[in-house]
């Protein structure tokens, strides 16, 4: 059997060098790369393709600060940390207290629910709500881009073969109401069937800004600027009038095959929900 | 050490063990020089083998099929019949079907040679639900049709009469889905050679039904082979026969190669490749007339997979249980066990009762709603009691108390006034059911065929118990050393009661069909009386054989008598709520009451009854087993979901003394009747939340959405 | 591709050479005969593979050896013989948490971090504690009663 390559790199900088020339993949929590090459028990793991276990650099990679353009989160963060984190935004601190099981919050990163960008992943749909840039290194330097744009499609990325993840940032958001909804298979330690973000920044009665994102609904992550365009400059009176003309323009962003009837109705429902609870003079606050 | 009584509170003998980490089970097994065995299965869930092609095979490894079966053996597993196949021969019959196995010492290369081997299946078209195997789809599987074996029963007047008078009929069918048992232990077997026995280490329920399924396929005595049961991580039915389709081919090899071999699935293959509950479609039509229920006719099929395995069985316990526990006048029940290309379906906790008393519980509320009336209250009126007169022209002979069953979950949950209060759909829901089991073996088979044999053995101070019947985490070690503890007035620790060894230990009979405490335990009470009369004799043995109660004739050719010896009856009422946006239901209270004549040890009785709860909560929400094309579409922990701590709330319980006279110290079965009910209680409140009736479970988010829907809601 | 990793394991320091990526599960149970440790899925989905690493429950079945370079790893083999590890195998055998045991010494693991970090625990934060690890026998109530009652027996143990 061909021997696979794999480095335990010391640094950052050893990895970035690791990447570069052997373009490894690098390996966090394993909740992704070690269960989808998994093969049986008493067997290791065969890759078709060298990595690298990252897991030790947390010093360099594993932590969550406010900035001036935002709050930055290394990439090897794991959920747990997230969640626990008062400076990261309700809807991606609650995305997080409900990934999987409490051990697999302790491994799980944010680096690797990004970088694997499977559709059932339970960040990016939060991140990308909030506008939120993934920060990739190479050896050459370090570029940022958005996750919506990061992520291509199921399972793709932007992530050139010399790139690491180290981090994410989230721009400051100003919203006076959020709203975050995951519905799994089971009440906990769930896939999720279906997740949902939206915020609301509403100022003298007037809405500022409004956001909805909606996740393992498709391929990736749907967000409709031109849908979410409907509601925002509305005085709240005017909200309930243009309800209906977002969500047939929401709906219209959501592929068929994608989401069959129960996603598409429960995600309109619950979209209908806040929608009106807010218009309605809702306080501000979490809502789910 | 103190002597014991029955109603201590006593710790499991097995716990600290468990907890600690010291128990061992199958996979910790480990010998010199052992080998691993890697299965190979069919792809194709029907059709002709044209050729197998493995890799060359390097040294040391070995392929074992059809073709090293000796001469004098057979390729066929001795469950009740011999018709399941050690090795796949000529042709396959379901996804999964065993076509070799691959041993050699490193797993890593047995995995390659599996995925890497080339079998040539000219498929056929496959029948692979209860409505293709009805129509005969891809010609018959079995001589001239689909159908494995059928049974009928009749109770009261002919049915065209009562249909005749009634003033109202209705027609409704039920389904039911695939379960699977996820016992947290996987299946798994080790086999080495001492001296010229063949010694299996076996993670199973019966080691004497492996024993006497497998000698047959080397052709040798039963005594040749010598079954020892590592300690069982779960079962539930599904280590009842499903062992004897490792430890066949297991067998073959080790007569082949003579090393220790050991055979693990890991958790994917154990859910895509090994038995299920049977997945039902039951149509029931009822008479009423002057708002009572005077006549039902029931079709019952079980999808039975392609084998037949314990599915007659199986199909007898559905029909014999598909009145509930009502004295419905007239009955006509027929139940058929279909063959089809799916992998075979077998035992599991309820065995074929579950599903006809999820029916029949869903049946009668849709009836009683549709009449207007409470369900609990038009249920409440037909209980069985005392003398009436069973499915199969037998007689209830025990004293029933259904009723004040009733009242007291009824009173602890508030059932009256929420009943009333909460709106049909509004939301929230409470909903009830009652159901029953009948302990030990359908009709006969404790008489006719098992014939248990149980022995105490006395070793100065200490006292063993020499049965075949087995711990898989329901407590027999503890309650069985209770009850010989207790009658000896012995400490509990002064008894032994290994995993048992085919080799030492008499046959007691399967651990199966909630027989165990009131069979076996009844057996080892008789053998602790008189071990107590003769405890001055010194070192001495005990054996004492089955004997049937007398005034309970029943004919097994005609399925007519009392089918059970007796039943434990149960009660369960649930309460929840739905997430109207998202169909999201989060239950928020479980009350539940039992019968089982009386609980040898209350804090494992307190167990079973909340994990059986459990259990057919997640049956009835969120254990969705699909099967496309004769493949498992599950395959991992992760898309088949079974209950977490935070799915279900804490439970309130309720237990019935009222002792049963042929049990121990009064004891009825009871490991499956806690499964049976709980089900049709959660979907009788659900429906009060949604406002629509539904007809199959189970029942995720997504059904919901579509049983709202073709409601036009 | 061998690789030498030295890790603590139940508080004596251990090397491990060989590949880095077998799971740590394997090497855990046969390399070093820590066969408390049992596989139930081998994806993170059911905790019966759980041990403590650093501190933290993970899952054994999906780390690669490797990625325990300098940790304290704890099985249920190192925590039953400290007086925490007793008092919680004790409580679940009296509180008859036990039933076919194979999600047991996991399940006690999951407890001990909780009451470690929580020594009061409701119900509630009981059953999330708890919530990756399935058991399906018992249906939890007397899993969660039992840790209620180590928390209580044990109450200086879990705030020392």
């Amino acid at each position: 059997m061909d021997e696979v390559k794999c480095f335990i790199p010391k640094s950052l900088d050893e990895a970035l060098r690791i990447r570069k020339e052997f373009h490894a993949k690098p390996l966090a929590g394993g909740s992704d790369l070690m269960v989808s090459y998994y093969k049986g028990i008493g067997i290791a793991p065969v890759f078709p393709f060298p990595v690298m276990i990252i897991s030790n650099l947390s010093d360099e990679l594993g932590t969550i600060r406010k900035e001036d353009d935002g709050v930055h989160i290394g990439a090897l963060s794991t959920p747990n940390e997230i969640a626990s984190s008062m400076v990261v935004p309700y809807p991606v601190r609650k995305a997080a207290s409900l990934m999987g099981a409490p051990s697999l919050r302790n491994t799980a990163t944010i680096g690797g629910n990004i970088g694997n960008a499977s559709p059932k992943g339970d960040l990016p749909q939060p991140l990308i709500l909030l506008d939120a840039e993934v920060v990739l290194r190479s050896v050459d330097g370090e570029r940022r881009m958005k996750v919506d744009d990061f992520i291509l499609g199921s399972k793709k990325t932007a992530l050139a073969d010399d790139e690491i993840i180290t981090g994410i940032v989230i721009p400051e958001v100003k919203a006076t109401h959020y709203f975050y909804h995951k519905i799994g298979m089971r009440r906990a330690n769930a896939i999720s069937k279906l997740s949902l973000s939206a915020l609301f920044d509403v100022e003298d009665g007037v809405v500022v800004d409004f956001r909805a994102s909606s996740g393992a609904a498709g391929p990736k992550v749907r967000r409709s600027r031109d849908a979410e365009e409907i509601l925002i400059g509305l005085k709240l009176d005017e909200v309930s009038g243009k309800t209906g003309e977002f969500l047939s323009a929401w709906n219209s962003i959501l592929s068929p095959h994608a989401m069959p009837e129960y996603r598409r109705a429960s995600t309109r429902r619950m979209l209908l929900g806040f929608i009106e609870e807010v218009a309605s003079g809702a306080l501000p606050g979490n809502y789910e | 050490m103190a002597r014991i009584s029955i109603d201590d509170d006593v710790r499991r003998n097995d716990a600290i063990e468990k907890a600690s980490g010291l128990a061992r089970y199958a996979s910790d097994y480990f010998f010199p020089d052992m080998l691993y065995a890697r299965m190979l299965r069919s792809k194709a869930p029907r059709g002709k083998i044209r050729k197998i092609q493995t890799p060359v095979l390097p040294y040391g490894y070995y392929f074992i099929s059809a073709k090293d079966i000796p001469e004098n053996g057979r390729n066929a597993l001795h469950m009740i019949s011999e018709d399941w196949r050690c090795f796949a021969d000529g042709d396959v019959r379901y996804v999964g079907e065993t076509i070799g196995l691959f041993v050699g010492p490193e797993r890593s290369v047995l995995e390659s040679l599996e995925r890497n081997t080339y079998v040539e299946i000219e498929e056929e078209e496959p029948a692979i639900s209860i409505d293709d195997a009805i129509n005969v789809k891809g010609g018959p599987i079995l001589e001239k049709d689909d159908v494995f074996c059928q049974l009928y029963c009749q109770k009261g007047r002919d049915m065209d009469e009562v249909f005749g008078e009634a003033d109202k009929i209705i027609e409704e069918t039920f389904e039911t889905g695939f379960q699977e048992h996820v016992h947290l232990e996987t299946n798994g077997a080790v086999i080495t050679k001492e001296g010229e026995k063949y010694v299996l280490y076996i993670s199973c329920q019966c080691p004497f039904y492996v024993r006497k399924s497998i000698s047959i396929v080397i052709g040798a005595k039963d005594e040749d082979i010598v079954v020892r049961q590592s300690t069982t991580g779960g079962a539930f039915g599904g280590k009842e026969h499903f062992p004897d389709v490792l430890a066949g081919p297991l067998l073959v090899a080790e007569y082949v190669i003579g090393k220790p071999i050991k055979l693990i699935f890991d958790r994917r293959e154990d859910m895509l490749y090994s038995v299920k509950r049977h997945p039902s479609k039951i149509w029931y039509k009822s008479a009423i007339k002057d708002g009572k229920l005077t006549g039902v006719k029931g079709k019952i099929y079980y999808n039975a997979g392609a084998y037949l395995s314990s599915s007659y069985v199986v199909l007898q316990r559905g029909v014999f249980h598909a009145n509930g526990v009502y004295d419905i006048p007239s009955t006509y029940l027929e139940g058929f066990g279909m063959a089809t290309n799916t992998f075979p379906s077998c035992a599991f906790r309820g065995f074929g009762a579950p599903q006809t008393l999820f029916a029949i519980e869903m049946h009668l509320t849709h009836i009683a709603r549709r009449i207007g009336v409470d369900p609990v209250e038009f249920k409440r009126s037909m209980f069985l009691k005392k003398g009436s007169e069973t499915v199969t022209n037998g007689h209830i002979v025990e004293n029933v108390v259904l009723g004040s069953m009733l009242d007291d979950i009824a009173t602890a949950s508030d059932y009256w006034r929420k009943s009333r209060e909460y709106g049909y759909g509004s939301g929230r829901g409470i909903g009830m059911s009652f159901y029953n089991h009948g302990g030990a073996f359908t009709g006969n088979g404790e008489q006719a065929i098992i014939k248990a044999h149980a022995r105490l053995k006395k070793t100065g101070e200490r006292v063993t118990i020499e049965v075949g019947s087995t711990e898989m985490g329901q407590g027999f070690q503890t309650t069985l050393r209770k009850i010989a503890a207790a009658v000896l007035e012995i400490p509990m620790e002064n008894v032994d009661y290994p995993n048992p060894d085919t080799s030492v230990v008499p046959d007691s009979g399967p651990t199966a069909a909630s027989r165990s405490t009131m069979i076996v335990g009844r057996l080892i009470e008789r053998c602790a009386v008189e071990m107590k009369e003769r405890w001055g004799e010194g070192d001495f043995s005990v054996e004492k054989e089955y004997e049937h109660p007398d005034g309970h004739p029943w004919d097994q050719s005609t399925f007519r008598g009392d089918a059970y010896l007796g039943y434990g009856w149960g009660a369960c009422c649930v309460e929840l709520e739905v997430d109207k946006r998202t169909n999201e239901v989060k239950v928020v209270g479980i009350w539940s009451s039992h019968d089982i004549g009386k609980a040898i040890d209350e804090k494992i009785v307190h167990g079973q009854i909340n994990g059986g709860i459990i259990q057919s909560l997640g049956y009835a929400s969120m254990e969705k087993m699909e099967n496309k094309n004769g493949h498992f579409r599950q395959e991992s922990m992760s898309d088949y979901v079974i209950p977490t701590s935070m799915d279900f709330p804490k439970q309130e319980y309720f237990l019935e003394d009222n002792p049963y006279e042929w049990g121990p110290f009064g004891a009825k079965g009871m490991g499956e009747l806690v499964f049976n009910g709980a089900d049709a209680a959660y979907v009788d409140a659900l429906e009060r939340a949604l406002g629509v009736e539904t007809f199959k479970i189970p029942l995720p988010s997504e059904d919901i959405e579509e049983a709202l829907r073709k409601n036009g809601r | 591709m061998d690789a030498e990793i030295r890790f603590t394991l139940n508080g004596k320091s251990v090397i491990f050479i060989g590949n880095p990526l077998r799971r740590l599960v394997d090497v855990l149970r046969e390399d070093f005969g820590m066969l408390g440790v049992k596989e139930g899925c081998g994806e993170g989905e059911c905790g019966a593979c759980s041990v403590i690493k650093d501190g933290k429950l993970v899952t054994s079945c999906i780390i690669p050896v490797g990625s325990v370079d300098g940790s304290e790893i704890m099985t249920i083999e190192g925590l039953r013989e400290k007086e925490e590890g007793k008092c919680l195998i004790d409580a679940f055998a009296d509180g008859g948490a036990v039933q076919c045991g194979f999600c047991i010494p996991g399940m006690v693991l999951a407890s001990y971090v909780l009451l470690r970090s929580n020594p009061h625990p409701t119900e509630d934060e009981i059953r999330l504690a708890i919530s990756g690890n399935i058991c399906r026998c018992t249906g939890y109530d007397l899993i969660v009663e039992s840790i209620m009652l180590a928390a209580k027996r044990g109450e200086e143990l879990w705030t020392k």
